[in-house]
């Protein structure tokens, strides 16, 4: 077989790679929480290290700038919301690298005022912090300070999970090294399939 | 990074580069002959895993590209291989994206047949095997760099901090590749030579006992 040693090669490199502790996929990566209004989080190199002093920016869904931050000597980052809009955060390093992370208006707390067309929903929140202080004196809290303590144990209890979730998505996986080397495979198997029917075609005409 | 994501480059630069990528892939096809597809199926599923092997590269790090190897083994033909290893980059690890599919096959492509017209005489004669494969996947890791650089400096980016930091982060890559590639192209070199010539030697040697 003439192909046997190049065949035996990629064998070696594929059982070295499979071996490998980790495989990372190449590219910078942007992962970010809310706790209350302010929107924490850090870029980095998936295996690798934290990307410090890059920019990133915050915007809207309509587009509009929000704030911009930048990363410390750790890759962290932190912005304040204003809003209780979509955040569309991006980082771009200069080098190609590009990254872009979601923070969605349901994690900020409902007493940042909503989008700038809708001021009503601005309002609701305000009245629901003073209201029910009035109504009911029993309770020592406020509603809104209790939902804003709530929110805050369940970001700490969940922004963990999120990471985790993050860090398990960063990993590649051999099924997607071995899927990818079955696609070629099978582009080929294509190609011979193409080639063969030709010759045949030239060989009956 | 040689790889370029979406959202980096200028509609312009992928316009201009996906038409020319598109024109370098069908004449890739017209010289990919049967005898050498499974070669090419091989070589490209090697440049598809070779982009899994980092290298550290202060707190980044940088992936081997495997493209010197590719041009070196395959000529014009590694451009159709290549493009299916990239959109299957692009589809199972993130590198690139698909939309950038013809930027990508332009930076890492171009170089590969670069290298291939400048060293395939070289390294065919045994003894500078290995300098010749050092420089063979060095340069074309060298020329990737800059080809991004200039790509990003196309749409927008000011061209010199580009290429010092995508030349910069790719310099130990150029030493690990120029490694890695030597050994390949010495151990071919001994081993299968014949599988060095892309164009073998017009000798008319009958096809015995197959049917080719």
């Amino acid at each position: 077989m003439r192909t046997l040693p190049l065949i035996t090669a990629l064998a070696i490199l594929l059982l070295a790679l499979t071996a490998a502790p980790s495989a990372w996929a190449h590219k910078i990566k942007l992962f970010a929480t809310v706790e209350g209004t302010t929107i924490t989080g850090t870029v980095y190199v998936p295996g690798g290290g934290r990307v410090s002093g890059a920019e990133v920016t915050a915007a809207g869904p309509d587009g509009a700038a929000l704030g911009t931050a930048v990363t410390d000597a750790e890759g962290r980052f932190s912005l304040e919301a204003t809003r209780r809009v979509d955040h569309l955060l991006e980082v771009d390093t200069g080098d190609g690298h590009r990254a872009t992370f979601r923070v969605t208006a349901a994690q900020l707390p409902p007493t940042l005022p909503g989008p700038k067309g809708a001021p009503a929903s601005a309002k609701a929140a305000p009245a629901a912090e003073t209201q029910p202080a009035q109504d009911t004196a029993a309770p020592a809290m406020s509603e809104a300070a209790l939902e804003a303590v709530v929110a805050r144990a369940v970001a700490a209890q969940v922004n963990p999970l999120r990471e985790q979730m993050a860090a398990r998505e960063d990993r590649l996986r051999l099924q997607d090294v071995l899927g990818g080397l079955g696609w070629i495979m099978g582009v080929t198997g294509i190609g011979f399939f193409l080639l063969a029917r030709r010759e045949r075609k030239r060989g009956g005409g | 990074m040689v790889h370029m994501v979406e959202g980096v480059v200028s509609a312009p630069v992928i316009a201009g580069c996906t038409a020319l990528a598109a024109a370098g892939v069908g004449y890739g096809l017209t010289k990919l002959k049967a005898d050498d597809m499974p070669k090419a199926a091989v070589v490209g599923a090697a440049f598809f895993v070779a982009s899994l092997i980092h290298v550290p590269v202060g707190p980044s790090s940088a992936h081997l590209l495997a493209n010197g190897l590719m041009g070196l083994l395959l000529g014009w033909s590694a451009l159709p291989a290549m493009a299916v290893a990239l959109l299957l980059q692009a589809a199972f690890f993130g590198f690139g994206g698909v939309t950038t599919l013809g930027v990508n096959l332009v930076l890492i492509g171009l170089p590969a047949i670069i290298v291939h017209h400048l060293f395939r005489d070289l390294v065919t004669r045994g003894r500078s095997a290995w300098a010749a494969g050092f420089a063979c996947g060095a340069l074309a890791i060298a020329l990737s760099a800059l080809g991004a650089a200039g790509a990003l400096a196309a749409s927008g980016a000011a061209f010199v901090p580009a290429a010092k930091l995508v030349v910069l982060a790719h310099l130990p890559v150029m030493a690990v590749e120029g490694v890695v590639t030597a050994a390949a192209v010495s151990l071919l070199a001994r081993v299968k030579p014949d599988a060095l010539w892309t164009r073998p030697a017009p000798q008319p040697v009958p096809a015995v006992g197959s049917n080719a």
